[in-house]
């Protein structure tokens, strides 16, 4: 597959790879550890000052071996030497030279005493991971790769497992790897994500900053952003406030329609179709007044910067999830298009909304965010 | 009972496992692992012996090993090597016979260690040789166990390639089950069947070893 995706983790950050399975994650990190051999691979693989930290350089005909590349990797399924104890398996990576405190030591750091001489198949899903951690540490490893490592576990092991990477984030000063298509897992634990898509980097940086304004449609897609939508960007004119320009959304068919005032950064063409999100958590929501009239402008949550749009909408549904609630909105300005929202379930009795009731919504400028098609 | 005969058939069976086993542990590795486009072809070469009347190839063996021939013509000069009607062209025969039950029970239990163990190994710094011994090795093991035991016992019971290649010379050639062919041609019905039920014996044991190792195998689950 074509592989082409470029980035730096600092020691002790922790870089999340994400993206669909085939996007190349897996193979990313093969590539670092070594165990990736197309023939036609091209690229640079370092990590650190010296010369002999050079893993790989197609230029300059550079490929070491795995044997000789200090890396901590524990796979998906943590590839634990079946006939061999818990113990065993580490003391195959660390060698002779480690004495039995120091064994005992990591095991005791890993919450794994008294596990010694228990084989793979008699450990929990947890405890395999541990094991497989444990091992990769063994090697001293210059960076840490974890392939999907959370994957093959229960929910509340993984929860225990998320806070244990943190603590050793924390006594570990290594770049840390980590792949997995779960974009939570990713939002929770990563410094910065790596949105790979067929092979190809499409966007790297801090988690939020990459939910919150993805580089293009297909990114918005992959980071699963549900409110995304496709419209029409018209530049500056004298009838909007200034700074402001205009996004017309607009709904499959061309009658229903619905203008937004927007930032207008100057990086868009006048009538560019256009793709855009909105930040869910950016929004208000109020009772629509009898009358149909806007509800106050100021609301006692934010003070309007510029232009706000309010949006008249029908609550379809209510999906009550515990402390929040799922809710679709349909603006009525256009009845095919859905907005979803995550609000609290206080909020919503507080308001006494229920499926049917008429509601304002307040889009706030800096809550939408306008992509290109294409980049 | 024939001891001298069931000498020799112990003496061919142990030594046809002993060559047999370094060469098709070798063999069935490479086979487990190659993305060679005539492994096929090869393999189907190897299965060879196990569908084809062993009369047939003794008779090829025969005719191409005997002093007839230029190869047996050739061995005899130089090496002063006969292997027709003689213990070491008995083993040569056992051996080729006998790689299927060797080699495919080896290379089952090598395509069984998954790719990922291999690579860990090597990403813990591992050689490949080490890999081997300390990975590979250990976890191939009921297959090469079920593969001596396989080799053995079919060596034990072999007749046709045995009585072409070896003919019958008592001392040399002449077999256990040779024996009671021959006990049963001269209506010796008490010794023959002393000698059958020991070959019965042998090749019950043999298999109970084989399906003993494999269920012994909670080291591979995954």
């Amino acid at each position: 597959m074509r592989l082409a995706a470029a980035f730096d983790c600092a020691g002790g950050e922790l870089l999340a790879l994400v993206g669909p399975s085939g996007s190349g994650k897996t193979s990313v990190l093969r590539a670092i550890a070594g165990l990736l051999n197309t023939p036609g691979l091209r690229g640079r693989i370092q990590v650190g000052e010296q010369s002999q930290d050079v893993w790989f350089d197609s230029s300059q005909r550079i490929r070491q071996p795995p044997q000789q590349r200090r890396v901590g990797l524990v796979f998906q399924h943590y590839a634990l030497f079946p006939h061999l104890s818990a113990l065993e398996n580490i003391a195959l990576v660390a060698g002779n030279t480690w004495a039995s405190e120091q064994f005992d030591a990591l095991f005791a750091r890993m919450g794994l005493s008294g596990l010694q001489h228990r084989r793979p198949a008699q450990l929990s899903g947890g405890q395999q991971q541990r094991v497989a951690l444990a091992r990769a540490l063994a090697r001293q490893p210059q960076v840490l790769l974890l392939d999907e490592p959370f994957s093959a576990v229960d929910a509340p092991t993984r929860q225990t497992l998320y806070r244990e990477l943190a603590s050793l984030r924390r006594s570990v000063a290594i770049p840390m790897v980590l792949v997995t298509h779960d974009l939570n897992e990713a939002r929770r634990l990563a410094d910065r994500v790596v949105i790979l898509d067929a092979g190809e980097s499409l966007q790297i940086g801090p988690p939020d900053k990459v939910f919150a304004s993805p580089r293009n449609a297909r990114v918005a897609e992959l980071v699963g952003i549900q409110n995304h939508f496709k419209g029409q960007f018209f530049t500056h004119t004298e009838a909007d406030p200034p700074g402001f320009g205009r996004l017309v959304w607009h709904g499959p068919g061309a009658a229903s329609r619905f203008a937004l005032s927007v930032t207008d950064k100057g990086r868009i063409d006048n009538g560019a179709e256009v793709s855009w999100v909105v930040a869910g958590e950016l929004l208000d929501i109020s009772v629509a007044t009898p009358q149909g009239e806007p509800p106050t402008p100021d609301s006692p949550r934010r003070t309007p910067s510029g232009a706000t749009n309010t949006l008249a909408c029908c609550l379809q549904e209510v999906l009550a999830l515990g402390e929040i609630s799922l809710c679709t909105l349909v603006p009525n300005a256009l009845p095919d298009q859905r907005l979803t929202l995550n609000l609290s379930t206080a909020l919503l009795r507080q308001l006494a909304l229920k499926p049917g009731s008429d509601v304002h919504l307040r889009v706030p400028t800096e809550a939408v965010h306008i992509m290109p098609l294409r980049t | 009972m024939d001891w001298q005969a069931a000498r020799i058939s112990l003496a061919l069976a142990v030594s046809t496992a002993l060559l047999l086993l370094p060469f098709s542990v070798w063999l069935a590795r490479w086979l487990a692992t190659t993305a060679w486009r005539g492994r096929p072809m090869l393999e189907a070469l190897l299965m060879l012996p196990l569908l084809l009347p062993p009369t047939v190839i003794g008779f090829y063996l025969l005719t191409s090993l005997g002093q007839g021939s230029p190869l047996g013509a050739w061995l005899a000069r130089t090496l002063g090597l006969r292997l027709v009607f003689s213990f070491e062209g008995l083993l040569l025969a056992s051996v080729l016979v006998n790689l299927p039950f060797m080699v495919q029970p080896v290379q089952r239990a090598f395509a069984a260690i998954p790719n990922s163990l291999r690579e860990a190994a090597w990403v813990c710094g591992l050689s490949p040789w080490r890999t081997f011994w300390k990975i590979e090795l250990p976890l191939a093991w009921p297959g090469l166990l079920a593969g001596v035991a396989l080799t053995m016992a079919h060596t034990l019971g072999e007749f046709g390639v045995v009585l072409m290649v070896g003919g019958s010379i008592a001392g040399e050639t002449k077999t256990l089950s040779i024996a009671i062919y021959d006990r049963v041609q001269a209506f010796d019905m008490g010794s023959a069947h002393i000698m059958a039920l020991a070959l019965v014996g042998a090749s019950l044991a043999a298999l109970a070893l084989v399906l003993g190792a494999d269920r012994a195998k909670p080291l591979q689950d995954r």
